[in-house]
């Protein structure tokens, strides 16, 4: 339990610092919520005209998807390629690898420390959000509640995993702003977190399928809503957690085989 | 006689400070192509943006057949706008996202100093290659929408065209320049402000029809995003009752372009030189 304590007071720090630059968060968050008010409009727009359900989901159902979408798409922001690329660039990792710390852990509590802030924060702006559009569907029942905070923790650590394992690029370039892109880019769409994945057609959603992405947005999201029957919910949850042990491993093996290829710079 | 001789300085001023421009950017330039990995990637990434984004626009639209009237071509029209603006925004007018940063460190001083108007050395102080990228892809998806207009492609329409498109690509550098003064008043070392009213163009995405009247005053009056995709669209496709407005786009673009640099200079003034 000692061992853990260092990582929780690198996760304290880590909080810290968003409050020292909390208006520049708070612009952030609002940037964002620009986005998924246009979001409301199209669906609404879209739903008004077509009554009934469409792809499975009703008005309400849809803005409860965009919501849990926004609120996990809200989490972890502060942990980026360009944060760990940067580090790596700059040879502050240096100090890392002269550390009696384990690397990916240290990142790790670095990610998850403003989570709560960001959860709490995120929470209140989908409420808001939520209650100017009317409501959205609630969670389908408390075991499904439950199932959800799983897989949306899940989610969580499912995007640290992935994050890092692209980080690791920054050994090999220092172009880090484009492979950041590139990387939400491909996540936005295979996450679910621009449209749910049952609106693709059965080519894209294969592929959907195949990839870590889903386990971002559209598992935790239709586990909310119910969506998906008891032994479907609990296969999706399991591959959600599948793929967060497969890509945390991943990582630290880049991380081993990088650290042979680094130079620091200035060092 | 004296009228002729000032608008021939004028002119010879305008040349020269085009000049300066783009030796400036070309040096920008340079210093990019130093780092050809990151050059491929960020041409990547921008393309990849595109594509997810005219992805989810199809996908909707294979449920439904329009948007508040509006079809798939049309929005992809205003989609490949947004993009191709924001293209043009990042390859040759980058430099306003430097401004908060060189204001924070009182770095600005080094542009105060030299001989060159400070707006040209701030526009041409930066080069973002992903704007080639955006440029590209939203060219294509500009160019297939544009081959699904029924309209006969007369050299006037298509005069006007290449006249919405300078004009909205103007609104939009005109809306970054505007903001990033912002730096001379709220001192932070990031995009603060021209970071939040950028996002705004997120609405510009879809027919404004879609939104309440107040979100529609936002993105016609306050910040005029709706110039950038809306309006020109509604005149290329001759949609009723919005296509006239289309016409005005270029006199909001000049009057866009005034304001970002009255603002800027008033911002100028105020100018502390922190840090030193």
């Amino acid at each position: 339990m000692r061992g853990l304590n260092k990582y929780f007071s690198i996760a304290k720090a880590s909080l810290e610092v968003i409050f020292v630059y909390r208006a520049g968060f708070a612009f952030n968050m609002i940037g964002t919520v620009f986005y998924v008010v246009a979001m409301f409009y199209l669906w609404q727009t879209i739903f008004l005209g077509k009554p009934g359900a469409l792809g499975g989901f009703t008005w309400p159902e849809m803005k409860a998807y965009l919501i849990v979408a926004f609120i996990l798409n809200s989490t972890m922001t502060w942990f980026d390629e360009w944060t760990m690329g940067s580090d790596i660039r700059e040879g502050r990792v240096a100090t890392d690898l002269a550390r009696p710390i384990d690397f990916q852990l240290k990142r790790f509590a670095e990610a998850i420390g403003p989570v709560p802030f960001e959860l709490v924060s995120a929470l209140g702006i989908g409420a808001v959000v939520a209650v100017v559009f009317g409501g959205i569907a609630l969670p389908a029942d408390p075991v499904h509640l439950a199932l959800f905070i799983v897989s949306a923790a899940l989610a969580t650590l499912l995007k640290f995993a992935i994050i890092y394992c692209v980080s690791m690029v920054a050994f090999w370039t220092t172009g880090m702003e484009g492979v950041q892109n590139a990387r939400m880019a491909v996540q936005n769409i295979f996450s679910g977190a621009l449209i749910p994945l049952v609106f693709f057609p059965e080519w894209l959603r294969g592929f959907a399928s195949v990839l870590p992405f889903q386990g971002m947005i559209s598992t935790p999201a239709l586990t909310y809503l119910g969506a998906m029957d008891g032994p479907t919910t609990a296969f999706m949850i399991g591959t959600q957690a599948v793929w967060v042990v497969g890509l945390m491993l991943f990582g630290r093996l880049l991380w081993r085989s990088a650290i042979k290829a680094v130079t620091i710079n200035g060092g | 006689m004296a009228v002729k001789v000032a608008i021939a300085t004028r002119l010879r001023r305008a040349r020269w400070l085009t000049y300066i421009y783009f030796r400036c950017l070309g040096q920008q330039m340079k210093a990019i192509l130093a780092y050809e990995a990151d050059f491929v990637i960020l041409l990547i990434s921008a393309g990849l943006v595109q594509i997810t984004g005219f992805l989810f626009i199809w996908t909707v639209f294979q449920r439904i057949p329009d948007i508040n009237g509006w079809t798939f071509w049309q929005v992809v029209m205003m989609y490949s706008l947004i993009f191709i603006t924001e293209g043009v925004g990042s390859l040759f007018f980058e430099g306003t996202w430097r401004v908060s940063r060189l204001v924070y460190n009182g770095n600005f001083d080094q542009i105060l100093v030299r001989p060159v108007s400070p707006i040209v050395q701030v526009l041409a102080g930066a080069v973002g290659f992903n704007g080639l990228g955006n440029i590209v892809t939203g060219g294509a998806l500009l160019a297939i929408s544009l081959g699904n207009v029924p309209a006969q492609w007369t050299p006037g329409r298509l005069l006007m065209l290449v006249i919405l498109i300078i004009s909205a690509a103007t609104i939009r550098v005109a809306i970054n320049l505007a903001t990033s003064a912002c730096a001379f008043w709220i001192k932070t070392p990031w995009s603060m402000v021209p970071m939040f009213v950028h996002q705004l163009g997120e609405f510009a995405k879809y027919p404004i029809t879609i939104y309440s009247m107040a979100v529609q005053a936002m993105v016609v009056v306050a910040i005029p995003f709706a110039f950038v995709s809306f309006f020109p669209t509604a005149y290329l496709f001759n949609m009723e009752s919005w296509s006239a407005i289309g016409l005005l786009t270029p006199l909001v673009a000049v009057y866009c372009m005034f304001m970002a640099v009255w603002i800027f200079r008033v911002g100028l003034r105020r100018y502390e030189s922190t840090g030193h």
